[in-house]
């Protein structure tokens, strides 16, 4: 999509304003500020692991500038951008990549496995499309109890090829639900292309199910938000689930543990031109909305912040080692307090 | 009181329930118009309704991962496994997903719900309407696992696993289901989680088992006349730990019944922790009654399944060693 397309594409969104945009931007820099960040603190050993989400943000800062606050998002663990636009401080991002006791998660789960319930997030798992049922449930549920707002979900493009992804669909459908599925398409997953992992043309795929479909342009904010919008209003309606494909593009790679170039050494470049971010801010600079420095100061404050708070973060100490045998259950059994006295830390 | 078998009793506990409390949803294969291929959910479809009682399309990983998103935001869903033999494709949502979310989340999201599921053999159902995989769920921390033996446990557990706030996988017997009546009462009560029944005092020797051997070990014990300690576990994690290193101090001779394979069964964990806990207390090596490490046979499954001369033996063996 070229600017000119993309301003056309402006004049079908129509609600967007300039606040709006440059606010978008704004967290895109900091998320993308923030992901690098976390690279490196992994390299020196400081967060254990990271899933990268550049190349991602745009897609994901659509979704989140359309969600209400009682819609109920079920995100897989590549979401940085999400959380950030929906409100979610770095200081409660950088608690769970650091696993301090600070996490509202008692550091049990791997960075990048969120739970920020507060801001209406389910809790995210390591197995791949396994979210996309309980987002029916939950939806059901919501229903079932009158209560207001839809349930969206991320995913990525491996997923739809799971059993979850075909069990989240059928139910979803059946009982008509109100479910918003989003797959972020980034063209991979860990080694495999997209073009390996299905036939099909992911947004065609909920037909199958009697769900509706879409492709949007995950790398463009306006081409996302116009994409979305009409299946927003869609699920809002209730007329039921809908399935959005956002085409989007990893910049990096899987996680901090492979190195892409094994798999994608005819393929990779440094995704500039691909770049949601570069393409916001061209767009920004050409329609005179912001100007160079204001560029520069962004990019400058947000490494200041992202910089600022994990130095502070870093210094809140770890949870509690006997802290391990709580909330295995309501209460531990006999089993859980036996290995907890067994366990001497003190060693 | 009504004396009934134990398909009434969970149908009648699960009614009162459902009225009780009107986040209790009932979902899965065939259990609203058909009432359960077992008929255990009988006649609630026509009480409460096609949103409160769910006929699922045949899916387990879609009715348990559903259900688990049911429960993690406020309703009380108790779903259906038709045969315990087809929950398998839900197993990642069992093991990876249902059993880990409170601890995942440090304790901010839990996972309220009930899977029941009829298991075992005896009804000639073959290699998939007959086994016994309580040890695959019994591994996983975070599961609590019942087997009701009798209409009254299967009543009171089942209300005790209502009032769980972590999920419970119920495995009903599905050869006990009409096999015997007996006294239940009519208004809720409670089988207490993780605490054993005691169904005979005895001092030769102690039996422990729980689910569909109860009523053979009680056969072959009281026409053989042993003086055995039975104990019925009813839960299987997590275990009555006093109730049965009681028993084994107790008699000292110990044999364990189940039907599930003996290769790393319950009965394993079980001689484990006596051995670990008991081992001065006892006279003769821990012997174990159980199902064949074979697939479940179509044919000849009254030798798969442990009977009164196979626990007999057991149990002269232990006291004559």
């Amino acid at each position: 999509m070229g600017d000119e397309e993309t301003l056309r594409e402006m004049a079908i969104v129509g609600n967007l304003s300039n606040e709006q945009a440059i606010t978008a931007y704004k967290t895109a820099v900091l998320a993308r500020t923030l992901d690098t960040k976390i690279i490196n603190a992994q390299r020196q050993g400081i967060i254990g692991f990271h899933v990268p989400a550049q190349g991602q943000e745009m897609i994901q800062i659509a979704t989140a500038m359309l969600a209400d606050k009682e819609d109920l998002i079920f995100t897989y663990y590549r979401d940085l951008a999400l959380y950030l636009q929906r409100g979610v401080p770095l200081s409660l991002i950088f608690d769970q990549m650091l696993g301090n006791s600070n996490d509202f998660q008692k550091g049990r789960q791997m960075p990048d496995h969120f739970s920020f319930k507060e801001f209406n997030f389910s809790t995210v798992q390591s197995p791949v499309g396994a979210h996309l049922p309980l987002t029916v449930g939950a939806a059901y549920s919501m229903r079932y109890t009158k209560k207001n707002g839809i349930v969206i979900t991320t995913f990525g493009d491996g997923a739809t090829s799971t059993s979850d992804f075909h069990a989240a669909l059928t139910m979803a459908s059946v009982y008509n639900l109100n479910v918003l599925f989003i797959c972020e398409n980034n063209g991979w997953a860990i080694s495999l292309p997209a073009s390996k992992q299905t036939k099909a043309e992911i947004y065609k795929k909920g037909a199958a199910y009697g769900i509706p479909g879409k492709r949007v342009d995950g790398n463009d904010l306006i081409g996302s938000l116009s994409g979305l919008q009409e299946a927003f209003d869609y699920v809002r309606s209730g007329k039921g689930p809908y399935l959005v494909e956002a085409v989007t593009y990893r910049i990096g790679p899987h996680s901090t543990s492979d190195d892409p170039k094994k798999y994608r050494v005819d393929e990779i470049t440094d995704g500039s031109e691909k770049d949601p971010i570069k393409r916001l801010e061209n767009l920004l600079l050409k329609m005179g909305v912001v100007d160079s420095n204001f560029v520069m100061t962004t990019k400058a404050q947000a490494k200041e912040s992202v910089d600022k708070e994990m130095e502070e973060r870093m210094n809140i100490p770890p949870t509690d080692p006997l802290s391990i045998f709580d909330d295995v259950y309501e209460k531990p059994t006999w089993i859980q307090e036996e290995e907890r006295r067994d366990l001497n830390v003190s060693d | 009181m009504s004396q009934i078998n134990m398909v009434q009793s969970l149908n009648r506990s699960l009614d009162r329930l459902m009225a009780a409390d009107e986040r209790v949803i009932i979902m899965g294969e065939d259990v609203g118009r058909d009432g359960g291929v077992f008929r255990v959910t009988d006649n609630l479809l026509n009480k409460y309704g096609t949103e409160r009682v769910i006929d699922t399309p045949l899916n387990e990983l879609a009715i348990i991962g559903m259900a688990s998103g049911m429960a993690m935001y406020g309703l009380k869903p108790i779903a259906e496994i038709q045969f315990q033999d087809y929950i398998f494709p839900a197993f990642d949502q069992i093991v990876n997903n249902i059993a880990k979310v409170r601890y995942r989340t440090g304790g901010r999201f839990e996972v309220p719900l009930i899977i029941r599921t009829p298991y075992g053999g005896g009804v000639r159902g073959g290699l998939y309407h007959s086994q016994s995989g309580e040890a695959y769920f019994a591994h996983t921390a975070g599961l609590i696992v019942v087997t009701p033996s009798n209409p009254y446990d299967a009543s009171g557990l089942l209300v005790s696993a209502y009032k769980s706030k972590d999920p419970v996988i119920f495995l009903e017997p599905k050869r006990l289901y009409r096999a015997a009546k007996s006294e239940v009462p009519d208004e809720q009560f409670e089988v207490e989680i993780g605490k054993a029944a005691k169904l005979k005092e005895g001092d030769d020797v102690s039996i422990i088992t729980y689910g569909s051997m109860v009523p053979v070990v009680m056969s072959a014990v009281e026409k053989n006349q042993v003086n055995a300690d039975v104990i019925d576990l009813r839960t299987i994690l997590p275990m009555d730990i006093t109730a049965v290193l009681q028993t084994a101090k107790k008699t000292g001779r110990v044999v364990i019944v189940h039907e599930a394979p003996r290769t790393l069964g319950v009965g394993a964990e079980i001689s484990a922790l006596i051995a670990e806990r008991a081992i001065d207390s006892l006279f003769a090596p821990i012997v174990r009654v159980t199902g064949y490490d074979i697939p479940f046979p179509y044919s000849h499954e009254e030798f798969y399944i442990p009977d009164e001369k196979r626990i007999m033996n057991a149990i002269n063996k232990v006291l004559t060693y």
